[in-house]
């Protein structure tokens, strides 16, 4: 009796393994759908979309902060399913500056820096396929210069970082984060109907 | 139940109460090891997929739609904002060169070069915590255009819990730290692996006071 009661237990802990295995899996795979801590949720906690949120030192509310002591950093959440976003920023001397744009998932969809933009300048447009379609067919004079990024994810953020190499630039790349803007783009295409 | 009570001995259970014992086992098991591997498991690692050079790792495709689940559960979990592959990429560090953990109570010696990159910070802190304040009074944090160079561009920088002549960088007085080195525009991050690494070395020069 001691010895089938003893297989039993063992029998049942090999079960619970199993479990164990199967659960560590789900549980793996399933997280970034459920996660409440993710980059995106935190951004949307900043406040309201299409504006920049300067991050801190220490963790805002949202659970956000800089990742590094150089780097200013600017956080925006957006939603182009209703029009184009249009980001830009002039450039006041700032030594780096770098731009990621993120969907919903923290999936990596663009990204850009100064020496890769145009004259160092930032000035990008995120849009759907559709939008940017009829973007193209369009080619309003104000875009001529931008950078037309394509996502099929309309939800998402933005981050733009600014570097701070030391004390003395810490007014330009305040003023740069500051002056960024992160909005829709006021655009209509003439053949719409 | 006379029947029952005959063929069990003294002092043993009857199988009634076995059959929610072996379940009880099998669910304590599943659940308890299920949760606790996964917290391990995201605790442990960022995911796969890093290149190791030394003492240094790095993910280059932590942030990106190719990531392994378990970066993708990492991140979403851990909640940072990662670094794109335009902007940068992020090297840390939790041993030296010989594999022993990075502790406060001993002092560092960090020679060599940077693979290229525009521009680059060095800071330490302990795991989990915040990087230190650009505007603490000694010096947490390091970056390229502060530090002094040899002929050939190198550096050599002492890292130690109390003050060190040349490149010192202070980390943190007891127990163990990370060293986060990030290059930022760097062609590393879209990096196959065959152009030819050098990450700066870790070395111990001593523990204590020594």
């Amino acid at each position: 009796m001691p010895r089938i009661f003893a297989l039993q237990v063992l029998f049942a802990a090999v079960t619970g393994l199993i479990g164990a295995a199967l659960l560590h899996l789900v549980i793996v795979l399933l997280l970034p759908d459920f996660s409440e801590r993710d980059a995106y949720t935190r951004v949307l906690a900043e406040g309201e979309s299409h504006r920049f949120y300067r991050l801190g030192e220490k963790p805002d509310r949202a659970g956000l902060s800089k990742n590094d002591p150089f780097v200013d950093t600017a956080v925006c959440a957006f939603d182009v399913s209703e029009g184009p976003l249009r980001l830009t920023a002039p450039n006041g001397g700032v030594p780096f500056w770098s731009l990621a744009v993120y969907d919903q998932s923290s999936n990596e969809v663009f990204s850009i820096n100064d020496r890769t933009s145009a004259g160092g300048v930032l000035d990008v447009v995120i849009a759907t396929p559709v939008q940017l379609t009829s973007l193209r067919q369009a080619q309003p004079p104000a875009l001529s210069q931008s950078i037309l990024v394509e996502t099929t994810q309309a939800e998402g953020y933005v981050v733009l970082r600014s570097l701070v190499p030391q004390p003395s630039f810490a007014d330009i790349a305040s003023q740069f984060l500051s002056q960024a803007t992160c909005t829709p783009f006021e655009w209509r295409s003439r053949s719409r109907f | 139940m006379l029947t029952l009570r005959h063929s069990y001995p003294e002092g043993q259970s009857k199988p009634v109460f076995r059959v929610p014992f072996l379940i009880a086992i099998a669910l304590a098991i599943a659940f308890g090891g299920g949760i606790w591997s996964t917290l391990v498991a995201l605790d442990a690692t960022i995911g796969f997929g890093a290149i190791r050079l030394g003492a240094w790792e790095a993910f280059p495709e932590a942030q990106t739609a190719k990531a392994d689940p378990y970066a993708k559960s990492h991140r979403a979990n851990a909640g940072k904002l990662l670094y794109a592959s335009a902007e940068g990429l992020v090297f840390t560090a939790a041993v030296d060169e010989t594999g022993a953990r990075l502790t406060g109570n001993c002092s560092y010696r960090l020679t060599g070069h940077t693979p290229p990159a525009r521009f680059w910070t060095l800071f330490a802190a302990a795991p989990g915590a915040a990087p230190p304040s650009a505007q603490s009074d000694l010096p947490r944090a390091l970056n390229s255009r502060m530090v002094l160079r040899d002929g050939d561009g190198g550096f050599d920088i002492v890292m130690s819990a109390t003050a060190k002549p040349g490149n010192w960088l202070a980390v943190p007085e007891a127990g163990p730290f990370r060293l986060t080195l990030t290059l930022f525009d760097t062609p590393t991050a879209g990096s196959s692996g065959l152009i030819d690494l050098s990450m700066p070395r870790i070395e111990r020069t001593g523990c204590g006071n020594a």
